[in-house]
C-alpha cells in the first residue's frame, strides 16, 4: 500500500443546512429536507423532493458556486489553486439546461474561475455510484500520482428531466423516503453539492485516513439490482481485502438505501452475506433525499461527523424492519464508538462500490 | 502497459487492429453490424446508441478469443466520452416534452455508464468500473488511470472511448467507438505510462485517419 491519505470536510450544502456544522445541527435533531412539492410531477403529481429554496435560478451552477465560495471558508486560495491540487468532479447529469450542450461545461468553467487551479478537472459520471469512486480515484491520484491534494465535488440538482425520468419507473415514493422500513414505497430525489478534501497531509487534531476502495458490477440488469447482491457482496469482500483489515473491525456501514423495494432488499442480503448483518447501519435517503451523484460524497462527510462526534445517525424513516434478512438499522441517533466505517453505493447499470476510512487516534 | 488488441468501430467501417473487417451499407449500420457479427442477443435491439456500439465493438475485440478464459471479476472496465448520454438524453425530453409521456425504456439510458452496465451482462463481467467525461479524446488521463491499476495490482483493463452526439436538428453528427485491451503489469512505471499515452494517442488518430479514407 502507498502513503498515507487523510479525509478531512470540504463544504455541504444541502436543504438543511450550508457547511458541514448547519448540517450536522440538522441530522442531530433529525431534522429532514424532504417536503410536499405540489405540482412538481409530470401530470402535477404532489412529489416528495429534498429541493435548496433558496436557489432559484441556473441551479446546477448556483449551486456549485455556493458551495466553492463556502469551501474558501475551510480551504485557503493557495491551496486551491495549486497545481499539485487536482478536482474531481462527481454528478449523474451535470447542468442538464445546457443540454444539446456539453452538460459538464460549466462546471469546469465554475471550478476554475473559482480557484484558479491549473488542472483539468475530472469529471466521473457512473450514475448513484459516482461519489463513492470519486473518492476512490482521488485516493489513487494521491498515492500513484504527483499530487497532494484531492478535492472530490459531488453535486446533483433536482430537475423535470430526472423526476419524470424516476416517476416514469414508479419509483417515486408519495410520501417521505423510509429506506429499509418495511412500508418503503420508494425514493425521494434530493439536491446537494458535497465537498470533500484528500490529503497526503495529515491534518491537526481529528483526522480520518483512507484505507481502501473498489467497485464492481452487477452482471445482471441495468436499472435492477442483483437478487443476490452480488456485486455489493463482491466490493464489500474486495475492498475489505484491499484495506487488510478484518470484519469484525468495521463499527458503522453507511450504506446506499433509497428506500425502493428491490434496492434495499439487495442491500440486507449482500450484507448478510458479507457477515455484517450484526455492524449498525444507517441510510441518510429519509434525510437529503437521493441525491444521485452528490449521494457518496455526502454521505461520506455524514461519516466523518459521525466519527468526529462518536455519535450514530438515526436512518431517518425507518420503523419496522423490511427487508428479508435483517440487519441492524440505527433507528435513533445515539453515542457509540466509531472508529472503522464502510461507506456503500449501489446504481443504475448495475454498479456498485464501497470504501473504508478509519480514525487516527 | 501494453494494448493487445484494439478496435475501431464507426459508420464508416468496423476495424480490428487497424485493419477493416468490413464495412457497412445501410442506414442503420448498428444493425448491419449485428447482423455481419452474426450475434444472437435480441437485447441488443433495446439498448441506445452508445451501449450499441459498446456491445458490438467487444465482440469484434473478443473474435480472436483472447478474452476466454478469464477469470468473471479480473477485468476491469475504463470509459470514457465527451457528451456523456447527450443523444438519449434529447430523445428522453423529447418523449415528455412532445409524446406525451416520459419514456422509462428511454430513460434508463440517460446515463453514459449504462454500456459498461450492457457489457458486464453480456459477458458476466463482475470487476471494477468507472466512466470519465473528458471535453474530447483524453489519452493522458486513460494513462493516468491505467498505471493507478497496474499499481493496485489489475492486470487486465478493456478501455474504451464511445461517443454519440446529436446536433441541433436532432442529426447524428458524430459517432464512434474506440476499444482497446491492455495487459497491466505491477512492475509499469509511469515512463511506461507517458509512452503508453503517446502510442495511444497515434493508434486513435490512425483509426480517424484510415476512416476518413474509406
Amino acid at each position: 500500500m502507498g502513503s498515507n491519505i487523510y479525509l478531512s470536510y470540504g463544504t455541504l450544502v444541502s436543504p438543511i443546512g450550508v457547511g458541514t456544522k448547519e448540517n450536522f445541527q440538522s441530522l442531530k435533531s433529525g431534522i429532514s429536507g424532504i417536503k410536499k412539492e405540489e405540482g412538481s410531477g409530470f401530470k402535477q403529481e404532489d412529489w416528495y423532493l429534498s429541493k435548496i429554496d433558496s436557489i432559484r435560478e441556473n441551479r446546477f451552477d448556483s449551486l456549485l458556486e455556493l458551495a466553492l465560495s463556502n469551501l474558501k471558508e475551510s480551504c485557503s486560495g493557495e491551496l486551491l489553486g495549486d497545481q499539485k491540487t487536482i478536482f474531481i468532479l462527481s454528478s449523474t447529469k451535470g447542468n442538464i439546461d445546457n443540454l444539446p450542450g456539453d452538460v459538464f461545461a460549466s462546471a469546469r468553467r465554475i471550478i476554475h474561475n473559482a480557484t484558479n487551479n491549473p488542472n483539468a478537472v475530472v469529471v466521473i459520471s457512473n450514475a448513484c455510484i459516482s461519489g463513492v469512486i470519486a473518492v476512490n480515484t482521488a485516493a489513487d491520484y494521491l498515492r500513484y500520482s504527483d499530487f497532494e491534494t484531492a478535492v472530490v465535488i459531488g453535486i446533483d440538482v433536482v430537475s423535470d428531466f430526472v423526476l419524470f425520468g424516476f416517476q416514469s419507473l414508479f419509483a417515486l415514493s408519495d410520501e417521505p423516503a423510509r429506506p429499509f422500513d418495511k412500508e418503503r414505497k420508494g425514493i425521494s430525489l434530493g439536491e446537494a453539492c458535497g465537498i470533500v478534501v484528500l490529503s497526503r497531509e495529515k491534518p491537526r487534531g481529528f483526522s480520518v485516513e483512507y484505507l481502501a476502495g473498489a467497485s464492481s458490477n452487477d452482471a445482471n440488469h441495468i436499472s435492477g439490482p442483483s437478487r443476490t447482491g452480488e456485486g455489493l457482496f463482491r466490493v464489500v469482500g474486495k475492498t475489505i481485502e484491499r484495506a487488510g483489515i478484518g470484519r469484525s473491525e468495521i463499527d458503522f456501514i453507511s450504506a446506499h438505501g433509497t428506500g425502493t423495494l428491490y434496492n434495499d432488499e439487495m442491500e440486507s442480503i449482500a450484507f448478510n452475506r458479507c457477515g455484517l448483518q450484526q455492524v449498525p447501519v444507517n441510510s441518510l435517503k429519509g434525510f437529503f433525499g437521493h441525491t444521485l451523484g452528490a449521494a457518496g460524497v455526502i454521505e461520506v462527510i455524514a461519516c466523518l461527523l459521525s466519527m468526529e462526534h462518536q455519535l450514530l445517525l438515526e436512518s431517518k424513516g425507518f420503523r419496522e424492519t423490511g427487508t428479508t434478512h435483517e440487519i441492524n438499522i440505527v433507528q435513533h441517533t445515539q453515542p457509540a464508538s466509531i472508529r472503522t466505517v464502510l461507506k456503500t453505493a449501489s446504481g443504475f447499470g448495475g454498479g456498485n462500490a464501497a470504501l473504508l476510512i478509519r480514525q487516527v487516534l | 502497459m501494453k494494448i493487445t488488441v484494439s478496435s475501431y468501430l464507426s459508420r464508416r467501417g468496423a476495424f480490428l487492429d487497424t485493419e477493416l473487417k468490413f464495412g457497412f451499407r445501410e442506414e442503420n449500420w448498428l444493425k448491419e453490424c449485428y447482423q455481419q457479427l452474426e450475434m444472437d442477443y435480441p437485447k441488443f435491439y433495446k439498448m441506445d446508441h452508445l451501449s450499441k456500439m459498446a456491445v458490438l465493438s467487444t465482440e469484434i475485440i473478443k473474435s480472436g478469443g483472447i478474452l476466454n478464459g478469464i477469470q468473471d471479476d479480473e477485468l476491469e472496465l475504463l470509459f470514457a466520452n465527451a457528451n456523456a448520454s447527450q443523444h438519449t438524453d434529447l430523445k428522453f425530453i423529447e418523449s415528455y416534452e412532445q409524446q406525451g409521456n416520459p419514456s422509462p425504456s428511454l430513460f434508463v439510458y440517460t446515463l453514459p455508464n449504462i454500456l459498461t452496465g450492457e457489457l458486464a451482462i453480456r459477458n458476466k463481467w463482475y470487476g471494477e468500473n468507472t466512466f470519465f467525461i473528458t471535453p474530447e479524446f483524453d489519452e493522458t488521463l486513460f494513462a493516468e488511470r491505467l498505471y493507478h491499476s497496474a499499481r493496485k495490482g489489475s492486470k487486465l483493463c478493456l478501455c474504451g472511448w464511445v461517443d454519440s452526439k446529436l446536433n441541433a436538428q436532432s442529426a447524428v453528427e458524430l459517432e464512434e467507438c474506440f476499444l482497446f485491451l491492455v495487459a497491466l503489469s505491477k512492475e509499469d512505471t509511469r515512463n511506461d505510462s507517458s509512452s503508453f499515452a503517446i502510442t495511444l494517442k497515434e493508434l486513435y488518430t490512425s483509426y480517424q485517419a484510415s476512416t476518413l479514407d474509406n
